[in-house]
């Protein structure tokens, strides 16, 4: 199991990866909560996206599925 | 003086042709209102007006300053409220002012002093938050802020209370009227009755042309009325007048009320005479008589019909 | 001049409380992560999923493993987000109408092209380069960077290749006056330029080079010399975009 400790020496390099997936995940989830009316789809269907997805779904929600306030 | 003047301007729009030989003036210090049904080319005018349409023939002068097509210069005398205004929805009411004020070139202190002013004149000191939030009546509200910030000699307003609810339309209208005598109003509308509530000078657009223009004691004066409105009390009296009146040779028509009767009369001094003394022969005493108004409303259905 | 900072001000304002320069900032800064991550833990992810016995001949990963993630990850998914961040940066103002009280209050419309380009070129370079700055910092963490030729260069072409693609963008959406115009336009000029770089004496002036062979500037197959021509290109399309998109924008009913 040499690999998998190898792998554990790098965690610091993949913590900011993790954070930062978060942070776009629950800034986005935030935005879909508070903000109830999208281009397409609803709550139920955008927070599925932004959490499951990693970047590329808070992106899309973002560009394309947030309304115009 | 005039501050807007319109000479022989048409503009087609493909085979359609929406204004044709229009000529209008607007004098200082007026609330012009512009009337005409939808499609009539209210906002077609507004809008060569404003240098964002180019006018097949004519000529607009502002201030004396010719209008050019796609240039801003003659710009800075007016203010403009699009029919639905539509703002940056990320920014604050304050924000987009003070944007406005940049853009025309106003300093910092300026804009500061007079974008509380308006915003408070507007009645948007409260709603301090995006604008993306704001109803259409607060947008509207916001439109006009933005219209008068930089002090404009030309207000144009481009339908402003025709998407608003009563409450909202009253608010609007006072808002104009309040800043009457600083600035020139014009605005169209299809609402008669706000006409009739803050105009002083009117213009009646129908089929791409002028059909009516003037001060509103001077239209109604030209358009003197004919009708003679008679009432009872009780509806046999009714019967009674009209089986005496009829035949009379001043009348030209007769229209029925509920319980009276309106008479379209070639004279209406003589006819009032006439219908006076058989009122008065034969016992009978109305609820009442009077001569109608023209409402303006009778005068569009006229002109337009 | 006050009018211009006034409409770049609003630009970055939108960036900001659209979530736009969130996206880019958090995307470009991920990509700077993972591209010296990647390179490293490539290997050592491969051996723990191979099967007991199977001997792997792969070497260990240097400095240039590193950059040509940079250079694979940048030019793909990059210029990928940052046309899906763009795309609408003039469109919009057709199609929500907003621009109507702006110009009436007298701004001129080439202003309105000069401030969404600079802040877009702005924004643009920013994330760039906080995507370089990460990736660098891990990549001499990591290993030595002594092998790695022209490093500077090759990111500058790339930079380069990304403000072309700004103006194609603007000129797109000043063009159709709507989002997927300007993505299309963008879309169907970078297939074109791939088609031409089948000509190989057309390839040296094709902008596809400033995108696609930077590794041979690392590895120095290649001279910054031999990027000239292809620069000179890139450099005078973008400004006859930019110079193009304002008489057509004039003549635009907004």
């Amino acid at each position: 199991m040499t690999d998998l400790s190898q792998l554990i020496e790098y965690l610091p390099f993949l913590i900011p990866i993790f954070a930062l997936e978060l942070i776009l995940a629950i800034t986005a989830l935030v935005h879909v909560l508070k903000h109830p009316t999208y281009k397409f789809g609803n709550k139920a269907f955008w927070v599925v996206i932004v959490l499951f997805i990693q970047i590329i779904g808070p992106v899309v929600y973002f560009i394309f599925g947030k309304g115009n306030e | 003086m005039n501050i807007l003047n319109i000479e022989k301007i048409s503009k087609s729009f493909g085979k359609n042709k929406v204004i044709n030989d229009l000529s209008f003036s607007v004098p200082e210090n007026s609330i012009f209102g512009f009337i005409g049904q939808n499609g009539a080319g209210k906002t077609t005018t507004m809008k060569m007006v404003l240098g964002l349409l180019k006018a097949d023939s004519g000529k607009i002068t502002v201030l004396g300053e010719p209008v050019v097509y796609g240039q801003t210069k003659t710009n800075k005398y007016i203010g403009y409220l699009p029919d639905v205004p539509e703002f940056y929805s990320y920014m604050t009411p304050k924000e987009y002012l003070k944007l406005c004020g940049d853009i025309t070139g106003m300093d910092d202190k300026t804009i500061k002093i007079k974008s509380d002013e308006l915003i408070s004149l507007v009645g948007l000191d409260k709603a301090n938050k995006r604008i993306g939030g704001f109803s259409r009546g607060m947008k509207q509200r916001l439109g006009i802020a933005q219209a008068l910030l930089n002090e404009p000699q030309l207000l144009i307003c481009d339908e402003p209370t025709s998407a608003l609810d009563p409450k909202g339309r009253k608010e609007i209208l006072d808002i104009l009227s309040t800043v009457k005598g600083k600035t020139t109003v014009v605005f169209s509308t299809h609402i008669l009755s706000d006409v009739e509530r803050i105009c002083d000078r009117v213009a009646v657009l129908h089929s791409g042309k002028l059909a009516l223009a003037g001060t509103l004691p001077e239209i109604k004066a030209q358009h003197k009325n004919d009708s003679l409105i008679v009432e009872f009390a009780v509806l046999e009296e009714l019967e009674c007048f009209k089986a005496i009146i009829n035949g009379c040779s001043l009348i030209k028509a007769v229209e029925e009320l509920n319980k009276g009767i309106i008479l379209h009369t070639y004279n209406i001094l003589e006819a009032e005479a006439v219908v006076l003394s058989l009122l008065s022969k034969n016992n009978l005493l109305p609820l009442k008589l009077e001569v109608a108004e023209p409402t303006l409303e009778n005068l569009f259905m006229e002109i337009t019909a | 001049m006050k009018s211009y900072i006034a409409f770049t001000t609003k630009e970055f304002t939108e960036q900001l409380r659209t979530h736009k320069a969130l996206i880019m900032f958090t995307v470009f800064l991920l990509f700077g992560i993972m591209n010296p991550v990647t390179a490293k833990l490539t290997p050592i992810i491969l051996e723990m999923f191979m099967p007991e016995g199977v001997e792997i001949t792969l070497g260990d990963p240097t400095a240039l493993d590193s950059w040509a993630q940079f250079f694979k990850n940048i030019p793909q998914m990059g210029i990928f987000v940052l046309a899906i961040v763009f795309n609408g940066l003039m469109a919009n103002e057709f199609t929500k109408g907003t621009l109507i009280n702006i110009l009436t209050k007298g701004l001129s419309r080439s202003t309105v092209i000069l401030s969404k380009f600079s802040m877009a070129i702005l924004l643009w370079t920013a994330s760039y380069i906080l995507c370089f700055a990460v990736s660098y910092g891990y990549t001499i963490y990591f290993w030595s960077n002594d092998i790695v030729y022209n490093l500077l260069f090759a990111v500058f072409v790339l930079w380069l290749f990304g403000v072309l693609i700004i103006s194609l963008l603007l000129f797109g959406g000043v063009l159709f006056k709507n989002s997927y115009g300007s993505l299309l336009l963008t879309g169907t000029t970078v297939v074109i330029m791939f088609l031409i770089n089948i000509v190989p004496i057309l390839q040296k002036y094709n902008p596809v080079l400033l995108s696609s062979s930077n590794m041979d500037l690392l590895t120095g197959k290649m001279q910054p010399s031999d990027f000239t021509a292809s620069i000179i290109v890139t450099t005078a399309l973008t400004m006859t975009f930019i110079v193009v998109a304002i008489p057509i924008f004039n003549k635009k009913r907004i």
